[in-house]
This record gives structure tokens, C-alpha cells and sequence, in this order.
């Protein structure tokens, strides 16, 4: 582990949670290892301690019955019979008068005391080899004068009970330093990601608006974190290229109509005749008023590419086709165009009426526009077959090349065959930002005619109300909708 | 008529002067929202003209107050903002109607006497009547010089319009806004075409023409 970045891990939250878990683990762990502690080794030590008492008790009660011989009786009977116990029993005098050992492993202690003691013995092994052993025992002062000294051996004992403390011991440093490793592991891939993530925002920050966190497809709160990033980052990027591309065809498509104005204002200025000056300024007013429309639809469609208009509503779409077909029916006959109209029951939707019927009226402006004469143009307002509810209008018209529809509905983009006609070139971007903010699509495709002119078809593809609000005509829409804006 | 325009710009309140008062009208300024209120509430006009962003006391304010009041006047707004959130909240505050900057003159002198012809005519007619053409607003009929003219709902509705507003220029935006309550501009010449149908319908056949284009701002019903 580089050591340098130790204070940086240590701050996280997920190293100090490992932390608190490696705690909770270490006292969980130490009374587990302790409880064990006090059933093996604890429990033997008992046992042989009680034993202990139990032998003590019967020498003190043949002292008592029998004095000083009647002990030396039985402390002799007791060695010789070669049983657990090893004892030393001294006269008042302080000399042995019987048992295993030759003198007192410790002093004795005054009269009516006990004393207990440990201590290492030399003995020989039934082969004979000496060896060295450990013993623990109790001495006492006899009230007649005399020492008593009653010791077991602890051997076997002690092996054990060094055996399972070594155990819990280990046990609780090898769980220590795990609990802790794993904290720091867990703690490293967490901080890892929480890092990515915060590397991502510094970048876009820096300027980078192409930067996504990664994603590593296992779908935990890290991934949709970054999924949830992602997308808020390409939504933030579509607006910033766009505005960006907005300054680029404010300049491209205001310029030359402020310049062609320009121009005429001279030409006028440097007119005698009143008449001429005066068509001058008339022609130089309608060119204005062209530059504010195209300026003035610029602006919408910022705003509706933004999402900061609108006020949505359920509503049907055939409502808005009827009234739409009867506003454009009249300019299609007018312009040698037969109009034909379609609707298909009732199409309820939740959407902005305006802004739906701008796209529409967009899209009718453009077909009555391109299609020569004699054409035909169809508005149909239709189901999908996804379950969707569509608006489309089909023309007869030269269509687009299916290479250039993408492009076509990119701002300002007027394809060059319909650079010679009027316009701003928003329609079908403003049509497709509508389409966006309804959470719908605009698909083109091909339209009525066929050959060398195969018409174009704008469907606007707008997302069903949801169904609950369609059984439930009373019913509160509960769910909220994002676009909505008030 | 008598209007009242509040507005701080000063190059733009000589230019909206300009504009109604070649139009005929008598025009009063006020260049701030707190002396506008007092000038509205002293004295009558039939129509007050009311730029939204104003010091001291905005547009939207200001009528509120006005009309809290008890101000009748009817008001225009004057905007650059244009959105609908915008226009409905003019609206709310008790505006007439709604005019988005840049305007052409034209535009705003038909919207300024189309309000005052608002405030006079405030009972609810039952029928309307210009030169010989007659409208029976509950039997939706039209009659003119005795003969019955057929029309669609929608042209019956862009009749009423014209009639209601007999004598005054309505412009195109006026009629898509009114008519078909539509609050963008075609690109294409949608109205010039249902309005030259009407036409075809109630003058075709007579003699003197009522419905009357005025170039460069829109139309006029006038015997």
C-alpha cells in the first residue's frame, strides 16, 4: 500500500466504517476466544484446584483426630501409593519427617494461613533421565507445630492451558489484522470509484463536456450514480454544443439578412426620388421583420430545447389535428394542393397544446412549401404500432435523402435544394425539440410520392397518457411529470 | 381615445406616443410604475398601455394594485418576454391583452383600439350588425341584405371578430391569437387565406365591399 495516500484513505467514510467492523469483530471475537478460554483450560484448573481443597481437608481432618502421627501416617500411606498428589510434611522442628519432597518449596506461612505456591521440581522419568517439571501446591502450619505441603503436578496441565491461550491469542491477532485488511480493501474499492466519479465532475468542470463516468455493470449504487451522471452530463452537453451552435447561426443566418438591409438603407439613402426611398424603407422594414422571426424562433427553440416552457396537460391529439387541419385545408387548396386528413379516435396525451401545434404547423408550413403543384399532402393522427400516438404529415413533395434526415432536423440546417426558398431552417429542429420534450421522437421517413420525388413524412411521436388517467377521467395524474415547468 | 402609456424607456414611450397619436389619440406618459399608478388612478382612461419591466414597481404590480382598486380601464402589455408562462401571468393580473417587443405600429395601435372598443361595448350582444350584414350570435345565422350566408364554425367565429371589432384594423396575429387562440407565426399565409374565403362568402356577391385589407397591418369590416 503507498503509504502516502494512508491520511487521504483513512478520511473516508467507507474506511471508517471498516473500522468500526473490525472493532465490533475483535470484542465479538475476544468473548468468544475467552468464553472458550474458561471451558477448556479454566475448567482444568478448577477441577484440580477443587481436588486440591478436597485433599487438604482430609489431611486437616486426620490431624484433627489424630494429631501430628496420625498425619505422618497418613502422608506416608498417601505418598506410597503413588497417586496425583506429592506432599512434604516437617516436624516443629522444621526437619522432614514425610513425604515426596526434602524441603519447602517456598516459607511457610504463620499459623491459621495458607499459603499457595508454584515451583519447579526435579524428578527422573521412568527411564531414569532427570528432568525438570512444574508443580503447583498449598502449605500450611499445623497448630502443634509442623508444615504440611500438599503439590500436584501441572505438566500436562500447563501444556494445555499454554496450548489454548497461545490459540486464542493468535486467533484474535490473525482476525485482528484481517478485519482490518478487508476494512482497507473494501474502503480502497469504494474510495476508487467515489474517486472516478469526483475525477469525472473535475474534468467536465475543467471544460470537458465529453467526459462519463464509467460504468462497471454489476448495477450497484455506484453505477447508477454514474449512469445518473452520465445521462445529466449528456443532456448538459447536447444544450451547451447547441446554445454554442445557436451563437454560430445567429451570426450565419442574421448576418447576411442584417447585411442585405444594410445595403438597401444606402442604396436608399443615396435616392432622389421619394417613391424609390419609400419602397427602400418599406422593403427594409419587411427584411427586419424577417430577422425578428428568425431571431425570435431561434429563442423558442432554445427554450423548448432547454425544457423551460410549457404548460402540459392531458389532451387529445386529434383535437389539435382537427383544428390544425382546418386551419392549413384552405392553404393547400390555395396552393393547387389536394389536402387529405386522417384521425383515429380519440389520441389523449400529455402535452403542451402550443407547442404541439407550432411543430405541426412547422411541418404543414414546410410540406405546403416544397410540394409543387398538383401535390398532394396528408395529416394523419394515428396510433404507432409501439403504443405511441403519432402526428404525421406526408407531402408528395422531393423529400429527404434518407443520408441527410439526421442532419435535416439540426439547427439551422436548410438542405441545399431548399436554400433558395424562405425560412429559418427551425422548423424541423423546433418540431424534434418538441418532440424531445415531450419524451417523444420525430421520425422521418418516406412520403406519398414515388420516383424522383418521393415526398417526405414528418411523424411526430408523442408518448401515451398514462393509462390510469385515461380509465379515470376524474382521477388525479399522480405522477409527476419532469417537463412540466410553471 | 384617451391612453395612458407607462413606460421607462424614454426613446420608446416618444415612439408609442408618436404611433397613437397619429393614430388620433390622446396620449399621456409616465416613466415609472409608482407615478403611473397615481396618474391611473386620477384620472379616466379608456386605455392604459403597460410596459412589464418598470422601476420601482413592475408592470404585473402595478395592474394588480390598479385593479385591486378598483381600476376598469382596459390595460395592453407591453413585453419582451414572450413566452406563454409570461402572457398567461399578465393575464392573470388583470391584463387585456399582450404584446411581445419588437412590434410593427400597426400591431399596436389595432390591439389599443380594439381594447377601447372592449370597454364600450361590454354588455353581452345577442346580435351584431355592420352595414347590411347582420349576425345572430344565439341562431348563429348571417344575413346580408336579406340573403343568408352558409358559413363554417370557424369562419362564423372569425366573422364574429371582424364584426365585433367592425371599423378597426385586426391584424393577422390578432385573428390567430383570438380566433384560433394560437400564440406563434406560420410561415405560411394561413389567416390571408381564411380570410379571403370569408370574404368570398359575405362580399362576393354584393356590390360595396365590407372586409377591407390595410396594407401592411391586416383587415378592416367596415361598411
Amino acid at each position: 500500500m503507498n503509504l502516502g495516500r494512508l491520511p487521504a484513505l483513512v478520511r473516508t467514510t467507507t474506511f471508517r466504517l471498516a473500522l468500526v467492523h473490525a472493532s465490533i469483530f475483535i470484542v465479538f471475537a475476544a468473548s468468544l476466544l475467552g468464553y472458550l478460554y474458561y471451558e477448556t483450560a479454566g475448567q482444568l484448573d478448577r477441577q484440580a484446584n477443587g481436588e486440591l481443597n478436597a485433599e487438604f481437608q482430609e489431611l486437616s481432618a486426620a490431624y484433627r483426630g489424630g494429631g501430628f502421627d496420625r498425619l505422618n501416617q497418613a502422608v506416608i500411606e498417601r505418598s506410597q501409593a503413588r497417586g496425583k498428589f506429592f506432599y512434604l510434611l516437617q516436624d516443629a522442628d522444621g526437619a522432614k519427617s514425610a513425604g515426596d519432597f526434602d524441603v519447602l518449596p517456598a516459607q511457610a506461612p504463620p499459623l491459621g494461613e495458607v499459603v499457595d505456591v508454584k515451583f519447579n521440581y526435579d524428578a527422573r522419568t521412568p527411564g531414569g533421565e532427570p528432568s525438570r517439571r512444574s508443580a503447583e501446591g498449598r502449605i500450611s502450619r499445623l497448630a502443634e507445630g509442623g508444615v504440611l505441603l500438599v503439590a500436584y503436578d501441572v505438566g500436562d496441565l500447563g501444556e494445555i492451558n499454554r496450548r489454548v491461550s497461545t490459540v486464542v491469542w493468535r486467533s484474535a491477532l490473525v482476525g485482528l489484522v484481517l478485519s482490518l485488511v478487508g476494512g482497507v480493501v473494501i474502503s480502497r474499492s469504494a474510495a476508487r470509484r467515489a474517486e472516478q466519479l469526483s475525477r469525472t465532475t473535475e474534468g467536465v468542470m475543467a471544460g470537458d463536456l465529453s467526459r462519463r463516468a464509467p460504468v462497471a455493470g454489476s448495477g450497484d449504487e455506484f453505477d447508477r450514480l454514474s449512469q445518473q451522471l452520465n445521462a445529466m452530463l449528456a443532456k448538459l452537453e447536447r444544450l451547451v454544443v447547441s446554445s454554442r451552435s445557436a451563437g454560430d447561426s445567429i451570426a450565419h443566418d442574421l448576418r447576411s439578412p442584417l447585411t442585405r438591409l444594410r445595403n438597401r438603407l444606402e442604396a436608399g439613402l443615396k435616392e432622389t426620388e421619394p417613391d424609390a426611398q419609400v419602397a427602400a424603407l418599406a422593403r427594409s422594414i419587411d427584411d427586419v421583420d424577417g430577422v425578428l422571426a428568425t431571431f425570435n424562433a431561434i429563442l423558442r427553440l432554445s427554450r423548448v430545447q432547454a425544457g423551460a416552457t410549457g404548460s402540459f396537460r392531458r389532451l387529445n391529439l386529434v383535437e389539435i389535428a382537427d383544428e390544425l387541419s382546418d386551419l392549413y385545408e384552405p392553404v393547400c387548396e390555395e396552393q393547387g394542393l389536394a389536402f387529405e386528413y386522417v384521425s383515429d379516435g380519440e389520441l389523449w396525451v400529455h402535452a403542451d397544446r402550443d407547442l404541439v401545434a407550432q411543430a405541426m404547423a412547422n411541418l404543414l408550413d414546410n410540406a405546403v412549401k416544397y410540394t409543387p403543384v398538383r401535390g398532394r399532402i396528408q395529416m394523419r393522427a394515428q396510433r404507432e404500432r409501439d403504443g405511441a400516438f403519432a402526428l404525421v404529415v406526408a407531402d408528395s413533395g422531393p423529400g429527404i435523402p434518407e443520408a441527410d434526415r439526421e442532419r435535416a432536423v439540426e439547427r439551422f440546417v436548410r438542405l441545399e435544394q431548399s436554400r433558395s426558398q424562405p425560412g429559418s431552417g427551425l422548423g424541423l429542429s423546433l418540431a424534434a425539440a418538441v418532440a424531445e420534450a415531450h419524451r417523444g421522437e420525430l421520425r422521418l421517413g418516406e412520403g406519398l410520392g414515388s420516383g424522383s420525388m418521393p415526398g417526405l413524412e414528418v411523424a411526430l411521436v408523442l408518448p401515451a397518457a398514462s393509462s390510469k388517467a385515461i380509465t379515470g377521467g376524474r382521477m388525479k395524474l399522480i405522477r409527476r411529470e419532469p417537463d412540466a415547468v410553471t | 381615445m384617451r391612453v395612458l402609456l407607462i413606460e421607462d424607456d424614454a426613446d420608446a414611450a416618444q415612439f408609442v406616443r408618436g404611433v397613437l397619436s397619429d393614430a388620433g389619440h390622446n396620449v399621456d406618459v409616465c416613466g415609472d410604475g409608482a407615478s403611473g399608478l397615481n396618474q391611473a388612478r386620477s384620472t379616466e382612461y379608456d386605455a392604459l398601455v403597460v410596459d412589464r419591466m418598470l422601476p420601482n414597481m413592475d408592470g404585473i404590480k402595478l395592474l394588480t394594485s390598479y385593479r385591486d382598486s378598483g381600476g376598469r380601464a382596459p390595460a395592453l402589455f407591453l413585453s419582451a418576454l414572450g413566452e406563454v408562462d409570461h402572457r398567461v401571468e399578465g393575464l392573470q393580473a388583470g391584463g387585456d391583452d399582450y404584446l411581445v417587443k419588437p412590434y410593427a405600429p400597426s400591431e399596436l395601435v389595432a390591439r389599443v383600439e380594439a381594447l377601447g372598443r372592449r370597454g364600450n361595448t361590454e354588455s353581452p350582444a345577442t346580435r351584431l350588425s355592420v352595414g347590411g350584414l347582420e349576425m345572430d350570435l344565439l341562431a348563429r345565422t348571417v344575413v346580408r341584405d336579406g340573403v343568408k350566408i352558409d358559413l363554417q364554425p370557424r369562419e362564423f367565429r372569425l366573422l364574429e371578430f371582424l364584426m365585433r371589432h367592425a371599423g378597426q384594423v385586426v391584424t393577422r396575429t390578432m385573428l390567430l391569437e383570438k380566433v384560433w387562440d394560437y400564440h406563434f407565426d406560420p410561415q405560411t399565409n394561413v389567416i390571408d387565406v381564411h380570410v379571403s374565403r370569408l370574404r368570398g362568402k359575405i362580399d362576393k356577391d354584393f356590390d360595396r365591399p365590407l372586409l377591407h385589407t390595410v396594407r401592411g397591418a391586416g383587415y378592416r369590416l367596415e361598411a
